[in-house]
């Protein structure tokens, strides 16, 4: 046997991957999106398993709460207070020098998801929230990738693959992302949950990968392990209304006004862009006979508003809504003096 | 009346869905309620009566990850 298939043999041996389902591995690239609970397993999973290229993602840092659960990471990343997805980066290279890892430290944002999606075959969710999920779900079925989703949280957890123009996606069972409130940060979560969480979204990424579509699970798995429930649900077709898998409307990409409103936490202020560059010079004659007092300077325009709020305008199309935290309180300011 | 909520036997005052669903607290949730084995809309949860044995299985979905 070829040295470096000699870590695979167990996994070879298994008949339904085989040496075949190796080389398929080995030319696969998959993308870990969320280097948490989930995702380490995830990676963990992939790594060891000879995926010929994994990328991870991650925006956080590796703090000590963290190490009940994610299994790449030790005290030494919490001392060097390393970003997760370069801390697992270090661990997986350990585990398998072979594997092409690339450690990308980022939020994931309707900006770069199809970026960070190029050249996949599979995605793999390690999100812990709704809507990073559903910005991943819009992104993979507009691409066509499959991704498989799981989440854990107490002792409950859910899994399931979705593959686009066969399985529903994730909208055609929930309408919103609202999680209603439940995360690992407010009711806890327990690691066996999420080991086994993950092991089943990784043993349905190895059947994709080797193109074993007759073993592919047609369900969403689901389960209380203290209570010791077990569910699967029949994935079924897409629903009729679907705004992805029907309509081809991909919400969460869709770059709306709202998108570009953000509210900056704890400075009483709403940041609207999406404005074409800002004439200062132009907009300093339109503002003064309606503003109470208009400032401007070479990078700047600020008015006081007759509302008790202040509009600070930029050359490159942004403004602040400086008094208010409340986005349409600002929206309507914006919209009265601003226009769109 | 006599359910069969996730796969246990349940005594409970309910006439629609929507009263079991409610009475578990799960308004609100990121929910999916199969009733003898088919998805139930939301829309429908007000609409569809349940009616004794019914086997109503509430699949409340996990955000953690
Ligand atoms: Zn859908």
């Amino acid at each position: 046997m070829d040295e470096r298939l000699e870590r695979y043999s167990r996994q070879m041996l298994f008949a339904p991957i085989g040496e075949s389902g190796q080389q398929k591995l080995s030319e696969s690239a998959v993308c870990i999106i969320g280097m948490g609970a989930l995702g380490t397993v995830l990676a963990n999973h992939m790594v060891r398993a000879g995926v010929g290229m994994v990328r991870i993602v991650d925006r956080d840092y590796v703090e000590k709460s963290n190490l009940q659960r994610q299994m790449l990471y030790d005290e030494d990343d919490v001392r060097e207070g390393y970003p997760k997805a370069i801390a697992a980066e270090r661990k997986l290279r350990r585990i398998n020098s072979d594997v092409k890892i690339e450690a990308v430290v980022a939020d994931v944002t309707v900006h770069n998801i199809d970026d960070l999606l190029g050249g996949m075959d599979l995605v793999l969710d390690g999100t812990d929230n709704f809507q990073t999920r559903f910005l991943l779900n819009d992104a993979c079925f507009r691409r066509g990738i499959p991704f498989t989703y799981g989440g854990a949280v107490s002792s409950r957890g859910m899994s399931a693959i979705l593959v686009p123009g066969k399985t529903p996606c994730l909208r055609c069972f929930l309408p919103s992302a609202d999680s209603g409130g439940q995360t690992c940060d407010t009711i806890g979560v327990i690691a066996p949950v999420v080991d086994i969480v993950a092991s089943y979204q990784a043993v349905e990424a190895l059947k994709y990968l080797v193109e074993a579509d007759k073993a592919r699970r047609n369900s969403l798995v689901t389960f209380d392990l203290w209570s010791n429930y077990y569910y699967e649900m029949k994935l079924g077709e897409a629903a009729k209304e679907c705004p992805c898998c029907q309509l081809k409307e991909y919400p969460a990409l869709q770059v709306t006004e709202t998108d570009q409103t953000v509210s900056l936490c704890g400075r009483s202020t709403v940041q609207i862009s999406g404005h074409g560059p800002l004439n200062l010079e132009q907009w300093h004659k339109r503002l003064e006979p309606a503003a109470v007092k208009v400032e401007l300077n070479a990078y700047l325009l600020k008015a006081e508003l007759p509302e008790g709020e202040r509009l600070v305008l930029f050359p490159d199309g942004r403004v602040l809504v400086q008094g208010t935290e409340d986005i349409v309180r600002a929206k309507t300011l914006y919209a009265r003096y601003i226009g769109y | 009346m006599q359910l069969i909520i996730n796969g246990e036997a349940k005594e409970l005052d309910a006439t629609t869905i929507q009263d079991v669903v409610v009475h578990f607290g799960l308004e609100g949730r990121p929910l999916v309620v199969e009733a003898d084995g088919e998805i139930v809309a939301k829309e429908q949860w007000p609409d569809i009566e349940v009616r004794p044995l019914m086997k109503i299985e509430l699949v409340h979905f996990v955000g953690g990850g």
